[in-house]
């Protein structure tokens, strides 16, 4: 019975913890324009296409494993202004001035359906925040203002920032998050190039299988594989649970 | 005494908390279903002779599709329409989507699984052993709550007392106004129970200091694990948050799979532990003093 109360005092900071990340959670995110990022060893593409078509692309440049999407956005230089939704985390109310003004985010209307790219694959729909999305080198962002009605379309392919190995050299130190927006009006399904710090580094995403939601790898899913077997496990064993006290009684 | 040569009340109360805590934590279907199947197995494996698991069943069920259709019929948002209502019925006009009955669906299981979680308090232990388990600072809170809750159950077994003798007298419910011939003798009889039943705690020395137990629970090798075990899992989710990992779900705008951390599907498996612990041999409990 002595370690009781040591279990109890180890559940008091938990809670509390629990408790302040909950309210850090329901702080309003600011609106943001920063400005150009710092040149990293990893890129990650950010394409943002409005209603009307035009596409606005960016090559943002991170050092770390991995960045989060709220971060890259904030890297790219790209103004915008959010709101975050409890456990959702951020969402995008407006971007790079659309829409210009907004009552209610999501919008009645429209709304920023938010992308992601794993290692140059196909887009895929992210079901959660750009604060809880988490990027990798080569992984792309992607966001497109579409209609609220109906399966939001993916935005254009997303192309590859990569450095030629000659300007690999030359790189360090140099500004990332170069421009290379499209004019507006662009229509074409395919990105135009990208390029980190004036470099012209333009390929095109490899066609790859497509992942089977955001933030798995490729390959097999060991979280679902995991959960099959938990679940058919504990529902076999509270079947048999049940079958042995209707067949032998308590 | 506890009534079953089983867990300790207390290693039973930190339990049903972390239960809870992950259950309500994330929005997640999986994490949430897993939950609760590892809370049906433990209160199956625990569930003492005589104690029927239907009722609650039955409630946990009713509550999890109120759930479900509350959700669905006042969220309107989601990409793929069931069915149009009309926009001029009041809170429920406008488009029913998957994504919102979905949704639903997972706040249902969130309920399901916090019900199972705390539904060994009710049915695995009893009233003074939930009142053994609590700490020292919340023990006559506790005892309140425990008094209060019992006379629910005596309130309910003298409405029916009254109304059969009522109607012995030729009494027949005729509207509202003919139920006070029931409601007033059930009230007074509640009193005169509650007075009595102060008066009887007080004869027996409530309030006087710290209560005593007839035996001292034992806390073993298996307590301590089903603790750690708990209290791990829990601990693991709001770290994970905590890390930026996504724990939620949330089906909007469009229906896609939730994402499943292996780590936190072994957290959960931790809730089953339990279900696994071997009873121990009945007999006479131990006795002890103050606890």
């Amino acid at each position: 019975m002595r370690r009781a109360p040591q279990l109890r005092v180890g559940l008091v900071p938990a809670l509390l913890t629990a408790a302040l990340a909950a309210l850090a959670s329901l702080a309003p995110v600011a609106a943001v324009v920063p400005g150009c990022a710092a040149a990293g060893s990893n890129h990650a593409p950010l394409v943002v296409e409005h209603a009307n078509g035009s596409v606005v692309t960016r090559c943002v440049a991170f050092d770390s494993g991995s960045i989060s999407g709220e971060e890259l956005l904030n890297r790219s230089g790209v103004a915008w202004s959010g709101q975050t939704f409890g456990g959702f985390g951020a969402a995008v109310c407006a971007l790079d001035a659309e829409p210009a003004r907004y009552a209610s985010c999501p919008g009645q209307d429209h709304y920023w359906a938010v992308f992601v790219s794993r290692g140059g694959g196909t887009w895929q729909l992210a079901n959660i925040g750009i604060s809880a999305l988490t990027l990798a080198d080569g992984d792309a962002e992607g966001f497109r203002y579409v209609p609220s009605a109906g399966t939001p379309s993916a935005p254009v392919a997303p192309g590859v920032c990569s450095l030629p190995a000659a300007a690999a050299t030359a790189h360090a130190g140099a500004t990332a998050a170069a421009t290379i927006g499209a004019p507006a009006g662009v229509t074409g399904r395919e990105s135009p190039a990208l390029g980190v710090a004036g470099v012209a580094a333009v390929a095109n995403a490899p066609s790859r299988p497509s992942d089977d939601s955001p933030g798995s790898g490729s390959g097999l899913d060991l979280g679902l594989l995991a959960a099959a077997v938990a679940g058919v496990g504990l529902a076999g064993l509270a079947l048999l649970r049940l079958f042995a006290m209707r067949v032998r009684p308590r | 005494m506890s009534s079953q040569p089983g867990l300790a009340p207390r290693a039973w109360l930190a339990w049903s908390l972390a239960a809870v805590t992950v259950a309500l934590s994330t929005t997640n279907p999986i994490y949430r279903g897993l939950v609760a199947l590892a809370a049906l197995n433990v209160l199956l494996t625990w569930l003492p002779p005589g104690r029927r698991v239907r009722p609650l069943a039955l409630a946990v069920v009713l509550a999890a599709a109120f759930a479900a259709l509350v959700n669905v019929l006042a969220s309107h948002t989601g990409a793929d329409v069931i069915v149009r209502l009309p926009s001029d019925w009041p809170l429920v006009g406008g488009p029913l989507t998957v994504e919102s009955l979905a949704f639903g669906g997972a706040l249902g299981l969130g309920l399901v699984a916090a019900l199972l979680a705390v539904a060994p308090l009710s049915l695995v232990l009893e009233p003074h052993d939930v009142v053994d388990a609590m700490p020292g600072a919340l023990e006559r809170t506790g005892i309140a709550v425990a008094t209060s809750l019992n006379l629910v159950g005596g309130l309910g077994r003298t409405f029916t007392a009254v109304r059969d003798a009522q109607r012995m007298r030729g009494w027949r419910p005729r509207g509202i106004r003919s139920g006070n011939e029931v409601l007033v003798p059930v009230v007074l009889t509640a009193i005169e129970d509650s007075v009595l039943l102060a008066e009887a705690m007080e004869a027996r020395g409530f309030g006087a200091g710290r209560r005593t137990s007839y035996a001292r629970s034992s806390w073993g090798k298996w307590e301590s694990a089903v603790v750690a075990g708990a209290l791990g899992s829990a601990v693991l989710f709001i770290v994970i948050r905590l890390l930026g990992a996504p724990v939620d779900w949330y089906p909007y705008p469009t229906l896609a799979w939730p994402p499943i951390h292996p780590a936190l599907v072994a957290g959960c498996l931790a809730l089953a532990l339990p279900a696994f612990v071997p009873r121990r041999p009945s007999g006479r409990p131990t006795p002890g003093g103050a606890d």
